[in-house]
């Protein structure tokens, strides 16, 4: 549809400058940085702001760094800026794994990981990657900047700790050793939203963080399953209690993409077959991170 | 309000409203007719075109956010004569009712711009936005890989 | 081998230069610079008007009243429509559609009012602004409901619909049409059969997915001349059927003209007319200025015909030997709410419905039934891929009851040249045991493949297909030739290029018999002013009888230029040829004239006058072999279906025993072209098909809600293929058993390679995994599902 609409439109040359913007619209401005959500939703007449403030022109928000053991990323590094670095590919490779899978090229030359967890769908691929890592997300606002741990972001159904007045600056992942999947059930080979998707990492010392997107309100991750399988090897006995508990961690619904009957079984599924990979992982001997395990 | 962009190496001053969508305003105002209208969705990637490099969904960018930036289209890919690629797509009978052409002769040339001998997987990845409905995307794929080298698998 | 053709057709296929040959496409430059202009690309200057529509958010309901005084007052608003304004019925085979809703509104999405603004954004907030009051009435969403006792009639006056003689509406029913097809005595026959296998298969809805929308722009001149650019498979049926809905309004057929550049796709959903009447209509309220009306993915998901869902009920009895004697096939079609189209999808399946076999005993029902549902209407296949989901599932089962591999149960039933069809006429020559055999080899039928894969496992499947063109007996094509000064050809046709190389096959075809090469051939796109007529670029037909048109247009040009020749030089038509675009002479090697010398200039004799002249020609053709009267009761006297093109699919499939992902390793699809004019063009049309075959059956999920709305109108959920949802290696074969009164051969085969994809599918998970699903799509998850529920069901035993 056309943009029936009527918006102004802001292009801030600082983040000062941004967050100066947002407190001259309180609770009525949208930030645009890739814009593929966003522009997405004007068009459908899904929101209706009075300003559209395109930050892409806002300087230092578009780095990747490795500072010792952390890993920055920029609030406007796009997906395909992820899969092509070299840094997130060494330390944070789960971040390309799902990268790889969000929609197109053409998008993921602009989509932000950011503008991802912004928009918070619960199939948001993001999240669950962002979850099963040590994730500290950056905001600016009027009062200047904050911090916030990554399980505290996700709050209720496409709502999150972001405040009207704030912009994401950056994510920060504190980068270990370890191994992981990104197992994303869709309904074919060709882009789709998630209808279930699992994250898995394990650290050293049997450590896990085990998240699920699309089979809730929000992205999670089940601490039930992690105290679980924590400092235990893996052994059928013990995945198979792990699976045991996806019925109940998971709170998935019937629609037009799957039933929860199916995605419930497929979690199952990507659960098992992502455990033992993410091991094998962890110990070098596994797949290129990028295989399809299902 | 005003931007000024470039579309295939043409300066152009343009007035635009925050609400106009750049496919349209390409389309209408700069007389650019190879990106097309498909799903106005960012789905179907008919409505491809090259910004600063990169393959974006016109039809998800607002006319404004062009303003500094450099646009290329098919029309100006093969302005001085075919290129490689498209030659060898011609000569593969790559495409059929032609709708999605354009945007994938874009795909295809990010691609190989990056990945000068890339793998069939490389290729298909590179083309999974832009739908094609005819051609079953072999002869694409086919001329693609040719165009790249043969390809290693 | 050589056959005798009509109208001189030509040489052994060793002598030909351009048909059979993969010529590189005419209109392939045009496509890969950009070139190619579409009706959208079309600038139509400052004074270009937007048209918007109001849709119905009901499936069934009475309109109580429309207020348009809001939007008429809005900003940039010229013109607003309603029914009130074209009380008018209309429709291609049977008229029962209106150019917006009269009285009542019977499917979510029907068109209610229109507007006509400045901009395409005031069009859209000014529709917003119409207000529609409605008595919401109980939809029927689906076809057992729509003929159960005491429905409610979606169209009371049924009974006084206009419509083509080989329909036979019920009165006071929902079936607007009953093909009934009866012969021999099936009762008997399933009494005496070894074995009877019968089952139910049920084959939703299907979107088209033309990447290019429908979008038409019209324009009343203050001559009051009519002209629509239209992206349509069918100009001159639509100005037909413009001509016809507004006669009410003193429009005849010379005051329309239709003019359609290249489409981007059909598949048959730009065929007959959708959404381009209520651009044509609201024309005639803005004398003066073009007005454009596009739709939306959206609109085009629900607003344009869909392939007809249908539940087929079969019955079917076999011998021991693995002779089929007895089909009873009864097929219950959604048909929705308007079925002037979709109806003879409707005819075309049940006259058909055996399939490319030998049955002596049939009894088969085609009902077309009204539901509170998008009007069903053409899609590539016609109906035909819709009931070999179920024929072709079943030959495998009757095979395997019976003991007999599925291969070699139809080869013994596969019907040949001379057998009778259904109707009583003759099956034409083809090579359907050809193509059965090159298929089952090319995926190594009967050798059991083992995957390395622990959680996937390997199935191999076959099925056959047949089709023939759906058409009214009297369709036909015609052609205009032209030379120009430097020996190159224009051609005028009717016939659209919607991606097939349909142009590309014209201009060969002539290449053949004038020496003229390819590349020196233009073919022209429709204007219904200036190209002759062709009744529509639909059936697979084309090739065939657009072909003869254009050969027969061609030999009259050559003709005239054997003529010119002998006046000047006095050389017997009869020595003379055409080669390498010169005319030369058999009795005299020394002779030869460059076409381009003459063709428009002449030649001048010896006395210094001047003979021949502009070289122009035409040609035309029209069966005159078939006819639709059938009887009623029994189907049986006619012969609708000129002739059938056949052909077989095999695959081999991983699929993986939990997910229920299928990975199409390999498929293979034999079609008997009868002859290739371009082999490459019917590889595209195998590649092509194939895809949007498995599409169909592996993950296109249409959904409609309780109150009839479509769920899923956009590509983000109603899935299509992209390049990564391709058989790994698709083997394409080509058959060529020649059609004799084809152009070289020819019969066509856009449609058909779609046709047996579903039913390939099903074998194949079923030789993998033992499930045999009898509905579609089998998607990942029914695979999952199904196969979850076998192993429970085992385990319990």
């Amino acid at each position: 549809m056309v943009i029936a609409h009527e918006f102004d439109y802001r292009r801030p040359a600082s983040l000062e400058e941004a967050i100066g913007v947002l407190s001259e619209y309180p609770g009525s401005a949208r930030l645009l940085a890739g814009g593929t959500d966003l522009v997405a939703w004007l068009r459908d007449d899904a929101v209706a702001p009075d300003v559209v403030i395109d930050i892409k022109d806002v300087p230092g928000l578009g780095d990747i760094t490795l500072e010792g053991d952390i890993l920055r990323i920029g609030s406007l590094v796009t997906f395909t800026e992820l899969i092509e670095s070299d840094l997130v590919r060494e330390h944070a490779p789960l971040l390309v794994e799902m990268a790889e899978t969000v929609a197109s090229t053409g998008i993921r030359n602009r989509a932000t990981m950011v503008g991802n967890i912004c928009s918070a769908v619960p199939s948001c691929d993001t999240g669950p990657v962002l979850l099963v890592y040590d994730t500290t997300v950056y905001l600016a606002g009027p009062g200047g900047e904050r911090s916030l741990d990554i399980n505290d972001w996700f709050i209720g159904l496409r709502e999150t700790a972001l405040s009207d007045d704030e912009v994401v600056t950056r994510v920060d992942i504190r980068i270990r050793h370890h191994g992981g999947v990104y197992v994303k059930l869709m309904r074919y080979a060709g882009e789709d939203l998630a209808q279930a998707a699992v994250a898995v990492a394990v650290y050293p010392d049997n450590e896990y963080k085990v998240a699920f997107g699309a089979v809730a309100p929000t992205p999670f991750r089940s601490t039930r399953i992690e105290d679980a399988l924590r400092g235990n090897p893996l052994d059928d006995a013990l995945v198979a209690d792990v699976v045991a508990m996806v019925d109940d961690e998971t709170s998935p619904i019937t629609d037009m993409r799957a039933s929860a009957e199916y995605r419930t079984r497929m979690t199952e599924v990507m659960l098992e077959r992502g455990l033992w990979e993410a091991i094998e992982r962890f110990a070098g001997t596994g797949t290129t991170y990028g295989v399809r395990l299902i | 309000m005003q931007l000024r962009t470039t579309v295939n190496g043409e300066d152009w001053t343009l007035d635009a409203a925050p609400a106009d969508v750049l496919l349209d305003v390409l389309r209408e105002r700069v007389g650019v007719k190879s990106p097309k209208i498909g799903c106005e969705r960012g789905d179907c990637g008919s409505c491809t075109i090259i910004m600063d490099g990169r393959t974006v969904r016109s039809c998800l960018v607002l006319a404004v956010e062009a303003d500094g930036h450099e646009i290329t289209t098919v029309e100006g890919i093969g302005y001085n004569g075919l290129n490689e690629l498209q030659s060898l797509m011609l000569g593969n009978n790559s495409f059929q009712c032609g709708f999605c052409a354009p945007a994938i002769v874009l795909a295809a040339t990010e691609l190989l711009e990056h990945n000068p001998n890339p793998s069939r997987h490389d290729v298909q990845e590179a083309l999974a936005g832009n739908l094609c409905r005819c051609t079953g995307y072999e002869p694409i794929i086919e001329a693609v890989l040719s165009a790249g080298g043969g390809g290693a698998e | 081998m050589t056959t005798t053709y009509p109208f001189e057709s030509e040489a052994t296929s060793d002598e030909l230069t351009s048909v059979g040959t993969p010529a590189v496409r005419i209109d392939g430059l045009d496509k890969i610079s950009g070139a190619a202009q579409f009706v959208d690309d079309i600038d139509f200057g400052p004074g270009l008007l937007h048209a918007a529509v109001v849709e119905s958010p009901h499936a069934y309901a009475r309109i109580v009243s429309i207020d348009t005084s809001e939007a008429e007052a809005a900003s940039g608003v010229v013109r607003v429509a309603t029914g009130a304004d074209f009380p008018y019925k209309f429709g291609m085979y049977m008229e029962d559609r209106y150019i917006f809703a009269q009285d009542y509104v019977r499917f979510v999405g029907e068109q209610v009012a229109g507007v006509v603004a400045r901009s395409h954004r005031e069009a859209v907030q000014g529709a917003k602004l119409i207000k529609v009051e409605y008595e919401v009435l109980r939809p029927l969403l689906d076809p057992k409901s729509a003929v159960a006792d005491g429905a409610d009639l979606i169209h009371p006056d049924l009974s006084n619909y206009t419509h083509v003689p080989w329909f036979f509406p019920e009165a006071d029913t929902n079936i607007a049409h009953w093909r009934r097809v009866r012969k021999g005595d099936t009762e008997r026959a399933f009494a005496e059969a070894d074995y009877v296998l019968e089952d139910t298969y049920h084959v939703p809805r299907y979107a088209h997915c033309a990447i290019e929308p429908h979008v038409t722009v019209s324009k009343l001149d203050h001559a009051d001349r009519l002209t629509v650019w239209t992206a349509s498979q069918s100009p001159h049926t639509q100005r037909h059927l413009f001509a016809e809905a507004l006669a009410p309004l003193g429009f005849a057929h010379k005051d329309v003209r239709v003019i359609t550049p290249y489409v981007g796709g059909g598949f048959g959903g730009k065929a007959g007319v959708s959404m381009e009447i209520i651009g044509a209509a609201m024309a005639t309220l803005v004398k003066g200025r073009p007005i454009k009306l596009r739709w939306t993915r959206e609109q085009e998901f629900y607003n344009t015909y869909q392939r007809q869902g249908v539940v087929a009920e079969l019955k079917v009895g076999v011998m021991n030997d693995g002779a089929i004697t007895a089909v009873e096939h009864k097929l219950y079609w959604d048909a929705g709410a308007y079925v002037e189209y979709g109806a003879n999808v409707v005819n075309a399946a049940g006259l058909s419905a055996t399939g490319p076999y030998r049955v002596p005993n049939i009894t088969n029902d085609s009902l077309c039934i009204y539901t509170n549902l998008p009007p069903g209407g053409p899609y590539r296949g016609f109906g035909y891929s819709e009931f070999h989901f179920g024929l072709e599932s079943h030959m495998d089962r009757l095979a395997e009851a019976i003991g007999m591999d599925a291969v070699e149960f139809r080869k013994k039933n596969a019907i040949v040249e001379g057998d009778e069809l259904a109707y009583g006429a003759h099956m034409n020559p083809s090579g359907l045991h050809e193509a059965i055999d090159k298929t089952a080899a090319a995926i190594d039928w009967g050798v059991e493949e083992q995957s390395d894969n622990p959680n996937t496992v390997i199935g191999k499947g076959m099925a056959l297909f047949w089709k023939a063109p759906a058409m009214p007996p009297n369709a036909s094509s015609a052609s205009f030739l032209k030379f120009n000064e430097d020996g190159s050809i224009n051609i005028t046709v009717s016939g659209m290029e919607l991606g097939q190389g349909y142009l590309t096959v014209m201009a060969q075809i002539a290449s053949e018999v004038l020496a003229v090469p390819v590349d020196k051939i233009r073919v022209e796109t429709p204007d219904t002013d200036r190209n002759p007529y062709e009744w529509q670029t639909v059936a697979s037909h084309v090739t065939w009888s657009s072909g003869l048109a254009v050969e027969k247009a061609a030999v009259e040009a050559r003709a005239k230029i054997f003529d010119v020749i002998h006046q000047v030089y006095g050389y017997e038509e009869g020595s003379l040829y055409l080669e390498d675009e010169e005319v030369k002479c058999k009795t005299d090697p020394s002779f030869s004239k460059p076409l381009r010398e003459f063709v428009i200039d002449g030649i001048q004799t010896e006395e210094g006058t001047w003979r021949g002249g502009p070289i122009i020609a035409s040609g035309k053709f029209m069966p005159e072999f078939t006819n639709a009267n059938s009887d009623p009761a029994t189907g049986q006297g006619g012969h609708p279906n000129v002739h059938y093109t056949v052909g077989a699919t095999g695959v081999v499939l991983e699929i993986d025993k939990q997910t229920g992902r299928i990975w199409v390793r390999k498929a293979a699809l034999a079609v008997d072209a009868g002859r290739a004019i371009n082999p490459d063009l019917v590889k595209g049309q195998i590649t092509g098909g194939l895809v949007q075959g498995l599409a169909t059956v592996l993950y296109e999920d249409m959904r409609f809600d309780e109150g009839g709305k479509m769920m899923n109108p956009t590509f983000t959920d109603y899935k299509i293929p992209t390049a990564f949802d391709i058989p790994d290696e698709i083997i394409p074969i080509i058959v060529e058993v020649p059609q004799p009164d084809g152009p070289f051969g020819a019969r066509g085969v856009g449609e058909h390679t779609m046709i047996a994809a579903a039913p390939v599918i099903a074998n194949a998970v079923y030789n993998a995994l033992g499930v045999r699903i009898t509905s579609m799509p089998i998607t990942q998850e029914k695979v999952s599902m199904s196969y979850l529920e076998k192993l429970k069901s085992e385990h319990k035993q």
